[in-house]
């Protein structure tokens, strides 16, 4: 099922009227946390890496981001973060374009995203509960907030026997897990998950997996970029497949590959 | 506000320690630079000094005929001095002049031969002080225009000679010191700018967690200031250190010039705070500004 643009204007869309149509479950989401359309994005050495996509992505869900290298993905997953702006199109994220988004406002808007990625980007001479940490610090959360929040996350992913160690004495998907925690610690509306499981051995591959989605039932909606073919389509949720910059599938319970 | 000053303190003395080797490194040019700044600094202000004295010993002096009447010297004296350029105007009498021309004798070591005259052959003149050696000619030709005046030493092309000299060297001694300025400035910001990239990872990430510019900014910009300050804190104190040996050195150079020491310390010591503390904050600024939003 290809992506047809709908009837829908943007203004709808901004109003939470979406609907779930395109994404094809047939029922009207209350309010999406995303909405992308018609977005184009031409880079200054005029590469185009976005052609008029369009993207609603309703609360709660999981979609898998598919494509090749070079399909896109990457330039989507700036768009969202504001690191770079539409070309031309809106990116909408809970409620806020982010084209017309003052400056001052970014931080703030960048705190409703989670972010985690394949290299974790954790800092390396922090513990555990400091990295979580760091992520509400540096946003001046008051100190008495820190720690419940940081304790709860640790918990939520399983971590919190680990809390006073290092990066480097942990594995791959303990690291992971503390990226996930850091990401979490701000209630974000939306967790984005870049290759998460990109460095990671199959085993531990599925146990991040089974960690964002616990975190997507407990109401935060997942949006995961993935070449993991067999993680994708086994878990027969929503693939949204790039290819030079296009939405060439948006399917619901889809797989890796195009099936038909 | 006052939480997130000590959250930015906080975040800066972390900072500093946690890339101590860095910070350190920072700090050491920093010191170096400041030195350098200030060496330079101290040559100029010494130049300037000397050039000052120099002019100053630009004066204009005007023999009189012995037959002058004391209320005319002292009319011509008034006129001289009401001149915008003139600073002051000495009188010196016959008796005077010979009484110099003996000290003069006996400083050169030669034989007092004045008892031997019959009478004073000296004649009395006003020497003139100027504001502005570069008018010599104007206060000349107002002394030669006098009937009194039997004569007026001609030194206006020597003036003129020594006026371009010290002139070049004013200009000389600004341009090297500004060229000195923009090199401790560009090395120091360089090597915040170091400092910075290292921890370009820790920024990146604060920026994904949605930390504000401001909260990335400050921590930095303290940090910046703080290495600026420890660096001109230790040129301060290399400096004082050497200004005894010096100033007991250079006693006779700050007796004749027109130069105090407690000026030229106050002055360094601003300039070093100064220039140490605003080229770190700048240095961090322009640094960290470009990991922020765009």
């Amino acid at each position: 099922m290809t992506a047809a643009p709908t009837a829908a204007t943007l203004r709808d869309r901004l109003a939470g009227r979406a609907h779930a149509a395109q994404a094809g479950t047939g029922e009207a989401a209350d309010r999406a946390v995303l909405v992308l359309h018609d977005v184009t994005k031409t880079y200054p050495n005029g590469k185009v890496a976005l052609r008029d996509v369009d993207l609603v992505i309703p609360e709660g869900d999981f979609v898998f981001l598919v494509g090749p290298s070079g399909a896109g993905k990457s330039t989507l997953l700036k768009l969202l973060i504001r690191d770079e702006l539409a070309t031309r199109g809106a990116v909408v994220l809970d409620g806020d374009d982010l084209a017309r988004l003052p400056r001052r406002q970014v931080a703030r808007v960048r705190r409703k995203i989670g972010i985690v990625f394949q290299d974790f980007k954790l800092l390396p001479r922090k513990t555990v509960w400091e990295n979580v940490a760091f992520a509400l610090e540096v946003t001046g959360t008051p100190g008495r907030r820190i720690r419940p929040a940081v304790d709860r996350v640790l918990s939520l992913v399983g971590l919190t026997g680990q809390a006073s160690q290092l990066p480097t004495q942990l594995s791959g998907g303990e690291q992971q897990r503390t990226a996930i925690a850091r990401a979490l610690v701000h209630d974000p509306r939306l967790i984005i998950a870049d290759e998460p499981t990109g460095n990671l051995d199959p085993l531990i591959s599925w146990e991040i997996l089974q960690l964002l989605i616990r975190i997507n039932e407990l109401g935060v909606t997942v949006l995961m970029a993935s070449h993991n073919a067999e993680v994708v389509t086994a878990l027969r949720r929503r693939v949204v497949a790039l290819e030079e910059g296009r939405v060439i599938r948006d399917e619901i319970g889809g797989a890796y590959h195009r099936e038909d | 506000m006052i939480s997130f000053i000590v959250f930015s303190l906080r975040r800066a003395w972390q900072g500093f320690w946690r890339n101590a080797l860095m910070s350190l490194a920072a700090t050491a040019t920093m010191v170096l630079m400041l030195l350098l700044l200030a060496g330079f600094w101290i040559i100029q202000s010494g130049l300037l000094a000397g050039l000052e004295y120099t002019e100053q010993k630009v004066q204009v002096v005007a023999y009189l005929e012995t037959t002058a009447h004391v209320d005319d010297v002292a009319t011509l004296r008034e006129t001289v001095e009401a001149m915008p350029v003139v600073e002051s105007v000495t009188y010196v009498n016959r008796d005077e002049a010979l009484e110099r021309f003996r000290e003069r004798m006996t400083a050169q070591g030669r034989d007092d031969l004045t008892p031997y005259l019959d009478s004073n052959p000296l004649y009395a003149s006003l020497e003139v002080r100027l504001t502005d050696p570069s008018r010599i000619r104007e206060v000349g030709d107002a002394l030669r225009g006098a009937t009194i005046v039997r004569n007026v030493i001609n030194i206006d092309d020597l003036v003129d000679r020594v006026l371009t000299v010290t002139g070049v060297l004013r200009t000389a001694g600004t341009v090297i010191l500004i060229v000195v300025a923009i090199i401790v400035l560009f090395i120091i910001v360089n090597t915040i700018r170091l400092a910075v990239v290292a921890r370009a990872e820790e920024i990146e990430i604060m920026r994904l967690v949605g930390a504000s510019d401001a909260f990335i900014r400050w921590p930095f910009v303290f940090e910046g200031a703080f290495v600026g300050l420890l660096g001109a804190v230790a040129a301060l104190g290399v400096l004082g250190f050497a200004a005894d040996p010096i100033g007991r050195f250079m006693v006779d150079f700050f007796r004749v010039l027109p130069l105090s020491f407690g000026d030229l310390a106050r002055e360094l010591a601003i300039l070093v705070l100064g220039a140490g503390v605003g080229l770190g904050i700048l240095g961090s600024w322009l640094s960290v500004r470009t990991y922020l939003i765009r």
